[in-house]
């Protein structure tokens, strides 16, 4: 039976020493812990561990069928001197550095100008967000079309423009392709960003930039001593959380580029779904996925790390 | 093998409930297994590509009356698993490796080689007057370790295809049938926006690939991927003037986007809105051009063999086949059910209603189809000289990585001999690797 | 600065909808008028033919949406229910621990997925749940679950800890103080985060694939059987995408500011 005990903090109870609340409490938040914890385990613990399991092992499906012949770490020592594997890698950074950049950048500034009296009407809040709300798939096939050499709207309105002179094909190199996915890609993922600033910007005291505007400070003043500073949780956020997405992309390439030109839009997620997929190689494609784990595994710690002084300083 | 307890269940929102609904549909799952729904007729399972792709009677709108009289006189029930074609290895290849059984039939193009083990060989069973009315060369594409594990139902081989109109106004009189002419022809339809030549070159790998492409010209120029030993035999002449005829095709006459166009359907659209003259495609490329809805060159399409090379002409094989799994319960049926596919009259239907040439040769003699498919003369004739796909279990690799060299050197990065070169060596790593 | 703002918001507007209206547009013109360059736009050309043709694939299609919408619904209540208790034990029910198993329950989200397609499908094959709606769900809840949990234990943690104080006072236990104080103050990103969730089930493509062969088609399936091998109706593919995205389209727009003020104070704790 439940007993008046005093205060009860969000760090637990004021009282030294494990009471029966204590125990009580722990308890009770283990059980509601658990159903979520053991959904997690048991499905998608055994195929990520299989997976690593797999990432030891090597599959040839044409001699053998899928059966596993333990094969040590060949897996990941041929992944160090693999071209294709390097040039995903690079891709991949490249793409994603580049993708985090824009998003973040062009995220602010829309959330600025959603602040901003002009923008405050509902319409375009109702424009950020359908970007954002597209199936990939649907997103992929529309811009394919957008970007087709010949009948693309792109190529014709830039035409008309007078912009460029003759159609040009966007997907035609792996460079070029490249950065066409990546504009279709910053383009899908700026508005779920862009929510995020505008949450932060928004809670930021106006007191602040009274203060500011007393001390003299110009708009651009503002902005890079109120504004910048009390979003650096929010940016981390931001950062991060475009991270693993822009590593996980997959649907675009699918359906534009298929990896090409010339391997140009190789990603590490596509060469680990075409190892596996089409070249049936399953050890392989499972340690290409490994590395994938892990290196957002990494970033995630890092995550972690740089939010925790911003902890502190929401709990003001 | 769908719960339909479990779907009904599922529509309450409460989670609560949900939960003991799933349970309980779990439950009955594991003590009940995995049962047909008919208790009587034997269940037929068939994974195939969604039409316009060559699908079956039933999938396919043909020979629907045929496929129930089948049935009933068989006692059995077909079900079509119809799957966008792109999807369909995918599909397959997650299947097979968890070795349950799904599909008794299952189409494959080039994945023959790729999943022998898990499918039954049974071509040796066909009665002997079907198998003498189909083309032998057809076989060579579903056999692997001597044995034969599918039958290919259509003949889709690539042929030249060109528009008629354009010709005439540029005074061509007749279709390239070298190598130099269909350059010099490509140059000189060139121009006013439109180009001489379109293909998609777009996706380096499998059948309708690019490294398929340049294995038509290969053959032309009397070169085989691989050698007596089953090592790449490619690097010879032969291999850097099938490439240097795309590189010279590429410089002057094909559409630039043509190395962006990752499906056939990107090129056919080309052509059709008249914006190319000429590219090689499948027989099934006919019926599309004639229909007013999408094609603007209706009645304006001409078929041919493809150019010669030094070697004559020749051509690469569609391999679109039927297989039946080795995990089928009933792998008689199965069979009985292809060779319905393969009655004459389904085939006579099969050209006539979807434009998918058939592949026995009796049909394909037939006045009436010659007359519905004027292309199939041309394929018929063009099924006289080489064609050779080339698979092997690890042909979408192999394709992947000749594929890749490919598209660089169409890019202009590097030289058709450096290109040969290292496909080559990749290649010889991906064979060595699987043996 | 108005005017840059003005500028600003006018670009944004156009390249966050122009091609979503381009979408629409192809969906009524005919092949050929699309195929001409530069498309033509006379009157001749617009059609509602795609739409008849996508919708006599209507079963496929109907199926297709309502198997989206039971699923997506499924997913979201039921990450809801069980990640909600979850994400209140994190942040205030001093479990040993919590830290680490906040890193592992993130990390399920970074594997790709495409990898663990087959081991998931030979477990779903196993337990006889190919092609049924309840293989998607319980799919899509593990995916959905570290999100949910995430996002709804940054806005407990931010909850002034004094309302659950008086309560724990009055008598009210854990249960009671979870369900009667906490939750009704959390509706802003309880919504926020379940409509999240609804999106990501609706549009999810690849596991759809793997995991269903008729029955249990998804949206997102039916709109990919429109770019087939050997032909491409532009319109046609257009007008499927455009049914697909709509019902979500709608969703996010009618619930835009709950979703907007949910994230607001779910994200920015962490």
């Amino acid at each position: 039976m439940p007993r008046p005990v005093g205060r009860v903090g969000p760090e637990g109870p004021v009282r030294s020493g494990l009471g029966t609340l204590e125990t009580r409490r722990r308890r009770i938040g283990l059980a509601a812990l658990v159903p979520t914890l053991l959904i997690l385990l048991l499905i998608l613990a055994y195929p990520i561990v299989d997976s690593l399991l797999l990432s030891l092992a090597s599959v040839n499906v044409a001699a053998s069928g899928f059966a596993r012949h333990f094969a040590g770490l060949d897996n990941y020592l041929a992944l160090a001197g693999d071209r294709v594997f390097r040039d995903a890698l690079w891709s991949s950074a490249y793409f994603t550095a580049l993708e985090v950049g824009l998003v973040v950048v062009l995220a602010l500034l829309v959330a600025l100008m959603l602040v901003h009296p002009l923008g405050r009407s509902p319409i375009f809040r109702i424009v950020l967000i359908v970007p954002w709300a597209i199936a990939p798939v649907a997103n992929a096939v529309l811009w394919k079309w957008i970007l087709n050499a010949n009948y693309g709207v792109l190529n014709a309105v830039l035409v008309e423009l007078g912009v460029i002179e003759r159609n040009v094909v966007w997907l035609g190199t792996g460079s070029r392709a490249l950065h066409a996915l990546l504009l279709v890609d910053v383009w899908k993922s700026v508005p779920f960003i862009a929510i995020l600033f505008f949450a932060g910007i928004n809670k930021i005291p106006a007191m602040l930039y009274r203060a500011a505007r007393l001390d003299g400070a110009n708009a651009w003043q503002q902005f890079w001593y109120v504004t910048l500073p009390s979003l650096r949780p929010t940016i981390a956020v931001a950062v991060i959380l475009q991270t693993l997405w822009a590593l996980r992309i997959f649907d675009l390439i699918y359906v534009l580029t298929k990896g090409g030109p010339a391997g140009g839009t190789v990603l590490l997620n596509y060469l680990a779904y075409r190892t596996t997929f089409n070249d049936l190689d399953l050890g392989y494609g499972a340690a290409i996925a490994n590395v994938v784990f892990a290196l957002s595994f990494l970033l995630a710690l890092i995550y972690v790390w740089l939010l925790r002084p911003g902890l502190q300083h929401g709990r003001a | 093998m769908a719960t339909q307890a479990g779907a009904t269940k599922i529509g309450r929102r409460d989670a609560l409930r949900y939960g003991a609904g799933a349970a309980g549909s779990l439950a009955a799952l594991w003590a009940g297994g995995m049962r047909p729904a008919w208790a009587d007729d034997v269940a037929l399972n068939v994974l195939c590509p969604l039409p316009p792709d060559p699908a079956p009677p039933g999938a396919a709108k043909f020979s629907e009356d045929a496929l129930a009289s089948w049935q009933k006189a068989n006692g059995a029930k077909v079900s079509y698993d119809a799957v966008a074609w792109p999807q369909l290895h995918d599909k397959m290849a997650t299947n097979f490796a968890s070795g349950t059984h799904v599909w008794d039939v299952v189409y494959m193009s080039g994945w023959v080689p790729e999943f022998a083990k898990f499918t039954t060989p049974f071509v040796d069973k066909l009665p002997a007057d079907l198998v003498k009315d189909l083309p032998p060369s057809s076989f060579s594409t579903v056999t692997w370790d001597g044995k034969k594990s599918g039958v290919v139902f259509t003949l889709s081989l690539l042929t030249l295809f060109y528009n008629t109109e354009h010709f005439e106004k540029a005074g061509i009189k007749e279709p390239p049938k070298t190598w130099d002419e269909l350059k010099g022809m490509a140059k000189q339809l060139t121009g006013g926006g439109r180009y001489g030549w379109v293909l998609n070159y777009g996706d380096p790998a499998g059948i309708g690939g690019v490294a398929s492409y340049w294995m038509c010209f290969l053959q032309q120029a009397g070169g085989k991927v691989y050698g007596a030993d089953g090592m790449p035999a490619f690097n010879s002449d032969a291999g850097v003037a099938a490439l240097q005829v795309m590189l010279d095709l590429m410089k002057d006459g094909t559409d630039p986007g043509s190395i962006s166009y990752v499906g056939i359907n990107d090129a056919t659209n080309v052509l059709l809105a008249g914006n190319a003259s000429m590219m090689m495609n499948w027989p099934f490329m006919w019926k599309p051009a004639q229909d007013p809805a999408g094609s603007k060159i209706v009645g304006k399409l001409g078929g041919a063999l493809l150019p010669a090379g030094p070697a004559g002409t020749a051509s690469i094989d569609g391999t679109d086949a039927w297989t039946i799994t080795a995990t089928s319960k009933n792998p008689d049926l199965a069979q009985k059910l292809i060779e319905f596919y393969l009655d004459p009259e389904v085939q006579k239907r099969q050209v006539l209603d979807t434009g998918w040439l058939p592949i026995r040769l009796s049909t394909l003699s037939d006045p009436d189809v010659q007359k519905a498919a004027p292309n199939a003369a041309i394929v018929l004739e063009q099924a006289k000289h080489p064609y050779d796909s080339f698979v092997t279990p690890d042909y979408t690799q192999v394709t992947t990585a000749i594929g890749t060299e490919i598209q660089k050197a169409l890019q202009g990065g590097q030289s058709a001999k450096d290109a040969i070169q290292s496909a080559s060596d990749q290649v010889t790593a991906i064979v060595k690797k699987r043996s | 600065m108005r005017s840059i703002v003005a500028v600003g918001l006018a670009s944004f507007t156009f390249l966050a909808v122009a091609p979503l209206l381009w979408m629409l547009i192809s969906s009524v013109m005919q092949q050929q008028a699309l195929t001409s360059t530069p498309p033509d736009f006379s009157a001749g050309s617009f059609t509602l033919d795609n739409y008849v043709k996508v919708f006599s694939s209507a079963a496929a299609l109907g199926r297709g949406f309502l198997n989206s919408f039971i699923v997506a619904l499924s997913t979201t209540a039921a990450a809801l229910a069980i990640g909600a208790p979850a994400a209140y034990a994190l942040a205030r029910l001093s479990v040993p621990g919590a830290n680490p198993i906040l890193m592992m329950i993130l990390a399920t989200q970074m594997f790709p997925g495409i990898v663990i397609a087959i081991p998931l499908f030979i477990a779903m094959s196993r337990l006889g749940l190919i092609d049924t709606q309840l293989a998607l769900i319980i799919v899509y809840l593990s995916f959905n679950l570290p999100i949910v949990v995430w996002i709804l234990r940054g806005f407990f943690l931010a909850i002034p800890a004094g309302l659950e104080r008086a309560a724990a006072v009055d008598g009210a236990t854990m249960v009671q103080v979870f369900s009667l104080i906490v939750l009704p103050i959390s509706i802003a990103p309880l919504f926020a985060t379940a409509v999240f969730a609804f999106i990501e089930s609706w549009n999810e493509f690849f596991f759809a694939l793997i995991l269903t062969r008729q029955s249990a088609q998804t949206a997102p399936l039916v709109i990919s059987q429109f770019a087939g091998q050997y032909q491409t109706v532009f319109g046609q593919m257009m007008a499927a995408a455009t049914l697909a995205v709509a019902p979500v389209v709608a969703l996010a727009v009618v619930f835009r500011n709950r979703i907007m003020r949910g994230f607001a104070e779910g994200m920015v704790k962490g």
